[in-house]
């Protein structure tokens, strides 16, 4: 388990299934995600199954979101690219809309980067972000993640096209946040 | 095949394979693109002839480029990550004939694809990725109105040290009105 200052980070579970399915099918929460489609019961089951019968990887290194109370809240991962080059893909979403604009994300964020350059010997966490997702990109600049640029109307979605903001955070720049003792 | 102002895109052959074969092993040839290690011709040909024996499509596209005058096969151009819904796509691009280098059949390979992407799959936004230390094929990407979107800081790691690498992307509006002004060959 990763531990943060307001969540820790576990491996996923069946049981998470229920709320996972109530969550990807919730589109408020899925705007900012690069999902599109209802998700049914059986592909959702059948995903998990296949995810939490492998240990965590280098290209699967996803995690559930729980508070200290131990509520599962949202899910958050990276994903290697190429070895050698030592980049990893973030992504993260927080299901329970309650706990949006709390700092849980940004909590969720900065254990798992630190678990990326600290564990896994990363140079370079990058992730992508919509335009409008104006909550998201805050909290990444929080965690020290700096904008590179942006993919012009890459993404289309709500019946328009919209940008995709790439940001990044180097092993350089980063510094830990404090740990839990 | 697709009719440019100096060159033809064709579909890939086995015949292609020695060509193929020789260029993914060129140090000079490879070193911006994704490939680190050494290819046999075992692997090679395997490749080529999962490619040469797909029927292309939305999902599978890749051309050969020849050079119209003479025939001579110099490089490819091909997409990947081809999305639906945001109607885009990456593509990559290698000319292995170092002679014909910055002479041009690159940009108007580039030139005639685009429009392949744009004209014909109804593309919205091509994009790719480009080494941030490798001008010449920059300024190959701009002339064919491709715009530096992002720079990946520390994206590859190549040669003992890691390298910026830059998005550059052109939308279809925009491609038009540079095609139009380079006076391109049209398939109509």
């Amino acid at each position: 388990m990763l531990e943060g200052t307001l969540v820790n980070l576990r491996a996923q579970e069946m049981d998470d299934l229920e709320r996972n399915m109530r969550w990807l099918n919730d589109r408020a929460v899925t705007r900012t995600l690069a999902m599109r489609y209802q998700v049914s019961l059986l592909a959702e089951e059948g995903w998990m199954r296949q995810r939490t019968a492998r240990p965590l990887n280098w290209e699967n290194a996803v995690f559930a979101i729980e508070t200290k109370d131990g509520e599962h809240i949202g899910n958050a991962g990276l994903h290697g690219k190429a070895v050698e080059d030592r980049v990893a893909e973030l992504g993260i979403m927080i299901g329970e809309r309650p706990y949006w604009n709390r700092g849980y994300g940004t909590d969720a964020v900065r254990t798992l980067v630190r678990f990326g350059f600290e564990e896994m010997n990363l140079n370079r966490i990058y992730l992508h972000a919509y335009d409008f997702n104006a909550g998201g990109l805050a909290a990444y600049r929080k965690c020290g993640f700096v904008e590179e640029g942006r993919m012009r109307e890459a993404h289309w979605s709500e019946g328009a096209y919209h940008d995709i903001v790439i940001m990044s955070v180097l092993r350089d720049e980063y510094t830990p946040s404090p740990r839990n003792p | 095949m697709l009719q440019g102002r100096l060159v033809i895109l064709r579909p890939l052959s086995l015949d292609d394979v020695d060509r193929e074969h020789r260029w993914i092993n060129d140090h000079e040839v490879t070193q911006h693109l994704n490939m680190r290690y050494a290819v046999s011709r075992a692997a090679e040909e395997a490749w080529l002839r999962d490619v040469a024996s797909k029927v292309a499509s939305w999902g599978h596209v890749w051309f050969a480029i020849e050079i119209a005058a003479t025939g001579q096969h110099i490089g490819n151009i091909n997409f990947h990550e081809v999305v639906a819904e945001d109607r885009k796509a990456r593509l990559g691009m290698m000319i292995g004939e170092k002679s014909h280098w910055s002479r041009g059949f690159g940009t108007d390979a580039l030139m005639t694809f685009l429009r392949f992407g744009f004209e014909e799959m109804n593309l919205h936004r091509i994009d790719l990725l480009v080494d941030a230390n490798n001008p010449r094929a920059i300024a190959c990407y701009r002339k064919c109105g491709m715009v530096e979107e992002a720079r990946l800081r520390q994206n590859r790691y190549a040669r003992g040290r890691y390298v910026d690498q830059l998005v550059m992307g052109v939308l279809r509006d925009e491609w038009r009105a540079v095609y139009a002004k380079y006076g391109g060959a049209s398939d109509a």
